[in-house]
């Protein structure tokens, strides 16, 4: 039996993203020259897992199945469908497939592009015993790219993430919008446990090493949703909880109510008599009080990511954007040098390209100046064209003499001749008609979707 | 200009702190005067400065300025240590009644200036404070509205002594942006902290195990700021204000952690005076320790093994030494009396047969036969009689005397008859137990806002900290935290995560709430039952269920008054009626309302006892059918609710019986 089992979670659907998903499964969203969840499974791959769990929806489980196909894979894939009308949290989604899970395992978000080593995670995991670990970036991967189409007050969610300095051990992670005006830190939080680093500029990278025990209790919260917002904020603060005295039976009660003794997080927990032994001899104490780890059972850890690793979460329009605008020039540091940019099946005839990634069958014309920008699988670019800074997806057609700035072109979308676009959206299947002078506007075939800002 | 030549380093001492604290110590001279280890407290301090390197010193004091000016001469002539390359000027008057008044006196004297270190009299450090003032200058290089560096030690946080602080610190340049002193007697469950404090930095340290000493490198703007701040009374209120009004001020404070090998400590209180004490006779605040001359430059003490620090001139015989004494010249201890954690002053007598443990005497001290002392302090040329027993943080106040065969415990005592209210010159009398001992009790020494130089919290009651066991409070805390953390679990379990059912359910109980307050038309009541019901989807099973289960959860039924719940559930049932009625009418619905009531039975004690009253009342008014009830009881688990069972086993009985014989009789219960 293997130490780790991999889950990648594929079937969100990209709710953030409604102006580039068009009718596609968010996880195949074109991220250079790969579909998006290609960036994770590789990364697995990397780290020497051979075989992964891809939790997908059923009605795209297919679709997935197919474009993995013609990527450079070398992962053996086991597709574990959720139905696709059940409205499924990630926690729920956890669940589902909980019969899949043997072992201790990762859970990784079909979304993550990174080349970050995962094993200072894995091994702080395995060094302290720990329930869960969890991957932390350092935020503002997009924050020099201007968001296209019209300004909308974009307010990115945030975390709070409270770290003890010494251990790395969490104290909380809650989303800043929950909280009101203040903060509410819990005393035994700081008491005895030194520093306290609160960071609010850290983007958990939605990458969890997680303890087989986890599932089994997370079966138990049926409530339970989700996974970022309730499960880990629950687990996090389970951590301290002191394990309840066995079951008396309530004599005041005449119904003798059978409490569920199950129902705690501790009884989860595969801490044996001989553990406690351990514990009790070893000479190893991080903390600050008597016992190691405060005689905590259950222990959390945020690893943060080293500074010059790449990280992002390509969660919404502008991280798509500027994933795909920056991907030429991380692009060896993300992957090495052995996948090519430049599609062998791509026409590229232009000699004017710096830091472009064209996909199979993309057709780029000669006479035409294209800078930091993608291009799907089968777009066309006919000649003397500017193309800067913007993302061409599969099938569109950009047409002569236009000029195209800090774009997002749909799936078949067209764009007629001499038109000048900056800071726009093209929706997939619009045409632009010809000579449109467009700023900082999206456009779209009717109202496909509601625009819903939940936040 | 010739000043900026060479920029001296200058400090500002601030002397007569703490007064309200050392009561009854403190109404016979300066606190500053306090003997520490048998050493002026102003002499650590003093000491602590030089050793920093500084130049010139301004102690500034209040109530005690001629005595103060009489020690640093007497320093001077007999070349204490802290008289080298170091100049001392006592300034002050008696106009000056807090920390602020000192700062605003300074800055119109205009002695000050550059950046200076502030430090209270009171303080007892070996810290090199050299690199936290470069480190303060080069801040205020870069950042212009620089008003102060403040001095934190990191401690573990088991004893509060009032000098506890929590504090946020911006983790790249070390700014301050919260501030909270920890109550002395009391333990926060939470701390809540602003928002933005976190959401405008990207990382923020929080330190809870922090330790203020006093310590503190000003700017020059430090003091102007309490020129236009006539409202700072305080350091604190320093801090605080330049926390609230950052941008209106235009000041930063900024923070430096003393290294974990450099000591420092506030005695501002008679727990924190026993704590350093023993630090010091640990040797933690070396090389502030007894057997090192610290201010006539002679060794007074032989330093022995359990950091025993004998006199060569005092009479003791080394078996009465248990640990951590310091005896001075002079004393003379008798036969069979065992000292140990204490210190004794010079020219001190101790009887025969008595305990000395955590005892605090200051010179000419005379204890005689048989006495237990235990967590005192006891004054300059004070007596003892025989047969004492002096514990739990008692003060003796200089030459009192104790009678003989006294019980003394959490009491100070001073050698006046009388003593005057500082405010409203009200003479109180003080409870006499001897010719030249009274007892000056906590309210009788006046508010601690009107003493002098006072930065005690507003909160802390109107008590003087006394010693006391230093360990004790560290079970109490762990068994505390223990305590709450279960209790938080315990509350956090009960509470589900609010699901639809929950949320309708709540909406319910409101309505129906309203509605039987207000006495409104039942037909509106349905009206927002079934708005609510729409809103979450509930399945009209759910709704009957719901609907009677929240006309139980109602608080009159809940809590009924008298506990008579009979009464209430008739009163409800008489307005809410029509509202039930129109959910259960069939069969099905029936057993839906039986379900509920299933379910409120496990829930509430008071329905428990009355079950079958209720569920008959529900019978008689027409709610529930006979054979609902019948099938009802049917379907009881014969083990599960056994005692439902039971308490209905007659009702269904009778019920049964009637049936058969066709009896419509009604009988009220």
């Amino acid at each position: 039996m293997t130490e780790f089992q991999a889950v990648v979670f594929a079937a969100g659907r990209g709710t953030r993203l409604p102006e580039v998903l068009g009718d596609a499964p968010k996880c195949l969203l074109p991220v250079g020259p790969y579909p998006l969840i290609w960036y994770p499974l590789n990364l697995l791959q990397q780290h020497n897992f051979t075989e992964v769990i891809v939790v997908v929806l059923e009605q795209e489980k297919l679709e997935i199945q197919s474009a993995l196909e013609n990527t450079p894979l070398k992962l053996r894939l086991d597709y574990a469908t959720i139905p696709s009308d059940g409205d499924f949290g990630t926690a729920d989604s956890l669940r589902y497939i909980y019969d899949k899970i043997k072992s201790d395992f990762l859970v990784v978000s079909c979304d993550l592009v990174s080349n970050v080593s995962l094993y200072p995670l894995i091994n702080k995991f395995r060094e302290h015993d720990a329930a869960l670990a969890m991957l932390l970036f350092p935020s503002g991967f997009e924050s020099d790219v201007v968001m296209p189409g019209p300004k909308s007050k974009h307010k990115p969610e945030r975390d709070l993430i409270g770290i003890h300095a010494a251990t790395q051990r969490l104290a909380f992670v809650s989303a800043a919008s929950d909280c009101e005006e203040t903060l509410n830190i819990q005393r035994h939080l700081l008491k005895n446990r030194g520093r306290l680093d609160v960071y609010s500029r850290l983007v958990d990278a939605h990458v969890y090493v997680l303890k087989k025990w986890v599932i089994d209790y997370l079966r138990r919260k049926e409530n339970i949703s989700t996974f970022k917002g309730e499960f880990l904020p629950h687990l996090i603060k389970k951590q301290h909880s002191k394990r309840p005295p066995k079951t008396v039976q309530d004599t005041t009660s005449e119904v003798g109510v059978v409490t569920k003794n199950e129902d705690h997080v501790l009884h989860y927990v595969g801490h044996t008599i001989l553990d406690q032994k351990i514990t009790q001899t070893s000479l190893f104490n991080q903390s600050l009080s008597q016992s190691p780890y405060h005689g905590d059972i259950v222990r959390c850890y945020g690893i943060q990511a080293p500074r010059d690793a790449i990280g992002v979460r390509v969660n919404n329009t502008l991280s798509f954007l500027a994933i795909n605008r920056k991907l030429a020039s991380i692009w060896n540091n993300l992957c090495g040098e052995k996948h090519p940019l430049i599609s062998p099946g791509a026409v590229v005839k232009s000699t004017q390209t710096k830091e472009i990634i064209a996909a199979d069958n993309a057709k780029l014309s000669e006479k035409t100046s294209l800078n930091f920008s993608v291009f799907g699988p089968n777009c066309i670019i006919s000649p003397k064209n500017i193309v800067a800074n913007s993302l061409i997806m599969s099938n569109a057609i950009v047409e002569e003499g236009c000029n195209i700035d800090n774009c997002i072109i749909g799936h078949r979308a067209q764009v007629k001749s001499g038109s000048v676009l900056k800071n726009c959206i093209i929706g997939p299947n619009y045409v632009v008609e010809e000579g449109t002078h467009s700023q900082a506007v999206h456009l779209s075939n009717a109202d496909q979707f509601m625009e819903i800002d939940i936040q | 200009m010739a000043q900026f030549e060479k920029e001296i380093v200058q400090a500002v001492l601030i002397a007569d702190n703490n007064v309200w604290n050392f009561k009854p110590l403190s109404d016979e001279g300066s606190t500053a005067l306090l003997p520490l280890v048998n050493v002026r407290m102003l002499d650590y301090a003093l000491m602590a400065l030089n050793r920093s390197g500084v130049e010139e010193v301004f102690v500034y004091t209040s109530l005690y300025r001629s005595s103060i000016r009489e020690h640093i001469r007497a320093g001077i002539a007999t070349d204490a240590a802290w008289s080298f390359k170091m100049t001392v000027h006592v300034i002050g008057g008696e106009g000056c009644r807090c920390f602020g008044d000192a700062m605003r006196d300074l800055d119109n004297k205009a002695l000050i200036r550059g950046h200076f270190i502030l430090l209270g009299a009171d303080t007892v450090t070996n810290a090199d404070l050299r690199p936290v003032l470069e480190q303060h200058k080069r801040q205020a290089k870069f950042d212009k509205g620089t008003a102060a560096t403040l001095v934190f030690k990191e401690c573990a946080n088991n004893v509060r002594t009032g000098n506890e602080v929590l504090i946020a610190v911006d983790r790249r340049n070390d700014r301050l942006h919260y501030h909270q002193r920890l109550r002395m007697h009391h333990k926060e469950n939470r701390y809540q902290l602003p928002l933005d404090v976190f959401l405008g930095n990207s990382c923020v340290a929080l330190h809870h195990n922090l330790l203020d000493p006093q310590i503190a490198i000003g700017s020059p703007s430090m003091l102007s700021l309490f020129n236009d701040n006539f409202d700072f009374q305080t350091r604190d209120d320093f801090v605080r204000g330049l926390l609230i009004n950052e941008e209106l001020l235009d000041s930063r404070i900024y923070v430096a952690l003393l290294p974990a090998a450099q000591y420092a400590h506030k005695v501002n209180n008679w727990p924190a005076y026993q704590l350093v004490s023993r630090d010091i006779i640990n040797r933690w605040a070396y090389p502030f320790v007894p057997d090192i001359g610290l201010y006539k430059l002679q060794q007074e003490y032989v330093f022995h093994k359990d950091n025993i620090y004998k006199s060569p001139e005092a009479h003791v015989s080394k078996v009465a030494l248990l640990q951590n004494v310091v005896i001075e010249a002079g004393s003379h201890v008798d036969s069979g009396s065992v000292i140990s954690d204490s210190v004794i002053g010079a020219n001190c007598r101790i009887g025969k047969n008595c305990r000395l443990t955590n005892a605090f005497l200051m010179a000419d001290v005379t204890v005689m036969d048989n006495c237990r002392l235990e967590h005192c302090v006891v004054g300059e040329g004070a007596i003892i009689n025989e047969d004492c027993d002096v514990s739990a943080g008692c003060v003796l106040g200089a030459k009192s005397v104790l009678p003989a065969k006294k019980t003394l415990a959490k009491t100070l005592i001073t050698r006046t008859p009388s003593r005057r209210r500082s405010d409203d010159e009200v003479v109180v009398e003080l409870k006499s137990i001897g010719p030249h001992a009274y007892i000056v009790s906590d309210l009788t020494t006046g508010d601690p806002e009107d003493s002098e130089c006072e930065d005690l919290l507003p909160q802390q009651p109107l008590s003087i900290p006394k010693m006391g066991d230093l360990l004790a409070p560290l079970d109490e805390i762990s068994y505390c935290s223990d305590f709450s953390e279960d209790d938080e679990d315990a509350s956090r379990a009960v509470t589900p995560l609010p699901d639809d059912t929950n949320i309708f359910l709540g909406e319910v109980i409101d309505s129906l709430t309203r509605g039987f307050r207000e006495k409104s038309n039942p037909d509106f009541l349905v009206l927002e039952i079934n708005s609510s019901r729409y809103a979450y989807n509930m399945s009209l099973k759910e709704v009957n269920f719901n609907v009677v289960k929240a006309v139980f959860g109602m608080q009159s039924i809940v809590e009924p008054a008298n506990d008579n719940v009979l009464v209430a559930i008739n009163a409800a049932f008489k307005q809410l009626g029509p509202v039930v009625s129109n959910y259960i009418k069939s069969e099905d619905s029936m057993m839906d309302c039986l379900k509920a009531l299933e379910d409120v039975y496990e829930e509430n004690h008071l329905v428990r006892g009355k079950i079958s009253q209720i569920v008959h009342y529900l019978y008689d008014k027409d709610f529930v059918s006979e054979s609902a009830i019948q099938a009802w009881y049917a379907q009881l688990d014969e083990e599960e609710h056994a005692h439902l069972r039971q308490s209905l086993a007659k009702l269904v009985a009778w019920l049964d019986q009637s049936s058969e014989e066709d009896d419509d009789e009604e009988d009220d219960d």
